[in-house]
């Protein structure tokens, strides 16, 4: 898939980074990504991803934007309030990267219209805020063998997984219970941070350099600015990925 | 202290309810008068996130205009803002995505003559610029006032941060002495997105009063790997700008 001039200036600064080059900017180009939650991740993740210049964002959520999401969904601004927020993004998306299609969808991820939802996707991001929902997208990556990069954020601490069957442990094997969802605190700066770490994983990934977050947990501690690498393993009777 | 509206309360509510934040935390954002030196890849995220959570008086200062080979990184303009000035660009941004804050834009470029002017009377300066030299600038105008500065820089998918404050912390020229020559480097959006968000955090946390800053401590990135390391930063005693020597009364 070929460069147009506009795409060569517009991402010139990033198609010098070693390896990157034009190749990877064509790889950004063809790539689908598939972004569960227009929240506080979603924002930065579908931001920065469509500012390197992804072709095809499928952003996925069925909720609409509230006054109390806007300390930290930059996505949303108030006149999105009453607006889906997968609908809302698009016309974000739209306005900051007129080359990148964005393919809204406004349906909840069930064990029935995940494979639908997520469709031809080359990876799946999650920037979600409820383990039942990340269950079904792990249950589905694992089955298509597609990479999966997981995120979650209370107050000002976060974690960072990249999650890829059979080579790593899937998000089954490290978080085998449930949580169930409730009102948490956070600050709009913690989903920013971990958000962008995700594009930044995303971003290598299809673009073909550095080394993803594979085998290893990143935990972030905002509050002490402590980062910590922790290693997790398969569990081989995984109900998930323990037959693969 | 000013009070929070109703709209307020329910905006800010998810941070309110952090723990040690509350209703005097949000209302130290909303007192608080922050500078930020620059508009463009760090710019972006640093005024947005600190926009978001509620800090009222933002002076943005930059002196150039978006150019398409920006827009893979500075999410506070797009196509629409070429031409424009970036911080009159970031103005507009910033106060659609919350309008109950106010915007000062700045378009003069900063010198050492006009960089007291350009600052003005803030409780916290915010580094967001691409070159020492105008960074010293500022470093020395924060020594002398004794306002508190965060630093940050990116290159790649590589970064570094660290929270001036002194006379307890060195200064950005013990720290970095002097300029390197200023290039073209290579940049993505997602490395501004790392360490422009840590930027804001170290920022609300000081204006809060929650949680502990990095102080004397550089934290470096390596996002190709994935690590994060924190260097300890020593003062150089004989520092031209924060020593003992450095004719500053």
């Amino acid at each position: 898939m070929d460069l147009n001039s506009s795409e060569k200036e517009r991402y010139s600064r990033q198609m010098i980074i070693t390896d990157w080059g034009e190749a990877g900017q064509q790889r950004l180009k063809k790539s689908t990504v598939f972004i569960a939650g227009a929240g506080g991740l979603g924002s930065p993740v579908a931001v920065y991803l469509a500012a390197a210049g992804v072709g095809t964002l499928r952003i996925c959520d069925f909720g609409e934007p509230e006054l109390s999401n806007l300390n930290r969904q930059i996505l949303h601004t108030e006149s999105d309030i009453g607006i889906n927020k997968a609908i809302s993004a698009e016309a974000s998306i739209k306005l900051l990267n007129p080359n990148v299609r964005v393919v809204p969808i406004t349906d909840m991820i069930t064990q029935d219209t995940v494979e639908g939802i997520v469709g031809n996707a080359d990876i799946i991001v999650d920037c979600l805020d409820n383990f039942e929902a990340r269950h079904i997208l792990n249950e589905f990556a694992v089955k298509k063998l597609l990479p999966f990069i997981h995120a979650g954020i209370h107050g000002l601490s976060g974690q960072v997984t990249f999650i890829h069957s059979p080579e790593t442990p899937c998000l089954r094997c490290v978080f085998p219970a449930v949580v169930p969802k409730k009102v948490f605190p956070v600050v709009g700066v913690t989903p920013g941070i971990i958000g962008s770490i995700e594009s930044a994983e995303a971003l290598k990934w299809i673009v073909g350099i550095g080394e993803n977050l594979k085998n290893q947990l990143l935990i972030w501690d905002g509050d002490t600015m402590d980062f910590q690498k922790v290693l997790i393993k398969k569990d081989p009777d995984c109900p998930v990925c323990g037959n693969l | 202290m000013k009070e929070l509206t109703a709209s307020e309360k329910e905006r800010y509510h998810r941070q309110m309810i952090f723990d040690g934040w509350g209703e005097q935390a949000q209302q130290k954002l909303k007192d608080a008068k922050v500078f930020i030196a620059g508009a463009g890849g760090l710019g972006s995220p640093v005024s947005i996130y600190i926009a978001v959570a509620g800090v009222r008086n933002i002076r943005i200062c930059d002196c150039g205009e978006p150019e398409l080979s920006n827009l893979n990184r500075q999410i506070l303009h797009d196509d629409t803002s070429i031409g424009l000035n970036k911080a009159i660009s970031a103005k507009h941004t910033l106060e659609r995505l919350n309008p109950d804050i106010q915007v000062t834009a700045i378009t003069d470029k900063i010198t050492e003559k006009n960089v007291g002017r350009i600052i003005g009377d803030v409780d916290l300066i915010i580094d967001c610029l691409d070159n020492f030299d105008t960074r010293h600038y500022i470093n020395l105008y924060a020594v002398k006032r004794s306002i508190p500065m965060i630093h940050a820089g990116v290159y790649g998918m590589r970064g570094q941060m660290t929270m001036i404050k002194t006379p307890e912390t060195p200064c950005l020229w013990c720290i970095n002495p002097g300029s390197p020559p200023s290039d073209v480097f290579p940049i993505v959006g997602a490395t501004a997105g790392v360490i422009g968000s840590l930027q804001a955090l170290e920022a609300l946390k000081y204006l809060s009063g929650v949680g502990t800053n990095l102080l004397g401590t550089l934290l470096v990135w390596d996002g190709g790997k994935m690590e994060f390391m924190t260097l300890p930063q020593h003062k150089d005693q004989g520092c031209p700008i924060c020593g003992q020597d450095n004719g500053i009364d």
